[in-house]
């Protein structure tokens, strides 16, 4: 798939493409010096961080964002079961590795919270620090807004998913509208892009698979996988930090980003920036500077211990 | 109650089944293959003919059940129009159809499962169905 020529003026990279698990991956590599990772989820693409992308350029970071595979620029598989939460991290180490990149800061949202972090947490040694914005990575309780029949579970219901979600596309569009702050500016600017990247029901199917991989009970598919990604996380010691969207209703600040303090109580954070759950429409370069900050600090706290 | 009727199988002479939605998990919520399973008779019949629907257009449309081994049947659905063999089928007309054909569902689904909450959901991402069938 080509950019949306909406997006041009705001997306000039290079697109790229590796082979990851059988399936094409578009992703970008800007700059030099350490790599940050980027990572979306559902149901965006790397479009999301192009506010957080030039400032980190800027400061000299290596940038790379991959399309997960099923959204943006990347393949798009057409059968639910090509989707799977430990596939999906499976790709991200697959890319990780042909790049051979270390000492990499991982920036994890929404989906890319569980996929990221599983891949940071069997690949430990490449691995330099994690950002966590909006997402979670333990099995239960899931968020309130998650287990609500309206408009959540009834949005993706067995064939209302494939009418509303694949039909109607309507996660790519009403949906990140209604989960921004600045609504008329993500309807001027972002949300044309968002939808033309998933052009027909065949290209949204990973729009209504995820929200069906959440756990919100104990027979869910993936219970030992978040639970495993809890204990990993519990016991890391890799630097942290916590970004989190004030008006955030999907996964709300307060119990969230709480969370994640509990389980890296070393992390900095929780930074609190204007934004609902797709924060980077709202504060992206907020973000930047926050996480450019928190690489500087990591660099001086390395040349003071000599390493 | 309901503008969408379980029919008999139709006469496919000079028909064809257009592919207009599939859906590869009905047992996400199992409540939801229940209701396929008791309203079909998917017990007894197996895969041996789809269902059967008429919707608001006049259209009849096929259930068509997929098994997948290793999990309980059905584990997905088809659903085709039927429409002349060498005519295109509106979309709008198929839209409202659809809608249709979810409301029959889920008010046969039952439970926790409520009209209210499907049409305040398609209210909410303004589905255009929705207000073809208020009016």
């Amino acid at each position: 798939m080509e950019i949306p020529p909406e997006a041009r003026a705001q997306w000039p990279y290079a697109p790229r493409h590796a082979q990851v698990n059988g399936w094409r991956m578009h992703y970008i590599d800007e700059g030099e010096g350490d790599p940050v990772v980027l990572l979306h989820g559902n149901p965006t693409w790397g479009y999301l961080y192009r506010d957080v992308i030039p400032p980190l350029l800027q400061a000299g970071r290596r940038v790379i964002v991959p399309d997960m595979i099923g959204f943006g620029l990347s393949e798009k598989p057409t059968r639910e079961t090509a989707h799977s939460l430990d596939g999906h991290a499976a790709n991200l180490t697959a890319l990780m590795r042909q790049l051979d990149l270390t000492r990499i800061t991982l920036v994890c949202h929404d989906w890319g919270g569980p996929t990221g972090l599983a891949f940071a947490m069997s690949n430990v040694a490449r691995m330099r620090a994690l950002v966590v914005m909006s997402t979670w990575a333990w099995p239960l309780p899931p968020a309130e807004f998650h287990t609500r029949l309206f408009p959540w579970r009834m949005m993706h219901a067995p064939v209302v998913g494939p009418y509303l979600l694949g039909r109607h596309n309507v996660l790519a569009g009403r949906g990140v509208y209604l989960s921004v702050v600045d609504r008329e500016k993500f309807r001027s600017s972002a949300q044309a892009v968002y939808e033309a990247v998933l052009p027909d029901p065949a290209t949204r199917l990973l729009t209504w698979v995820w929200p069906r991989w959440i756990p919100i009970d104990a027979g869910a598919r993936a219970l030992a996988r978040f639970e495993w990604l809890e204990r990993e996380l519990s016991k890391s010691t890799l630097p942290a930090m916590i970004i989190w969207g004030r008006e955030d209703e999907v996964f709300d600040a307060a119990t969230f980003s709480a969370r994640f303090k509990q389980l890296l109580p070393h992390a900095e954070g929780p930074h609190l920036v204007t934004g609902r759950h797709f924060l980077q429409e709202d504060s992206g370069a907020e973000i930047a500077t926050l996480v450019n900050g928190f690489m500087d600090r990591l660099e001086v706290a390395r040349q003071g211990k000599g390493l | 109650m309901s503008d969408v009727i379980v029919c008999p199988a139709p006469d496919l002479v000079e028909k064809r089944l257009e592919l207009v939605l599939v859906e590869d998990r009905i047992g996400h919520y199992p409540e939801f293959r229940d209701f396929f399973i008791h309203t079909f008779e998917l017990d007894r019949v197996g895969l041996a003919i789809p269902g059967y629907l008429t919707a608001p257009s006049g259209l009849t449309y096929a259930l068509v059940f997929i098994g997948r081994s290793g999990e309980a049947f059905p584990s997905g659905l088809e659903i085709y129009a039927i429409v002349d063999a060498l005519e295109p089928i509106g979309d709008a007309v198929l839209d409202t159809d659809l809608w249709a054909i979810l409301k029959w569902m889920i008010n046969g689904v039952g439970g926790e499962w409520k009209l209210d909450d499907l049409e305040a959901t398609g209210r909410l991402y303004r589905i255009p169905a929705l207000r073809t069938a208020a009016r």
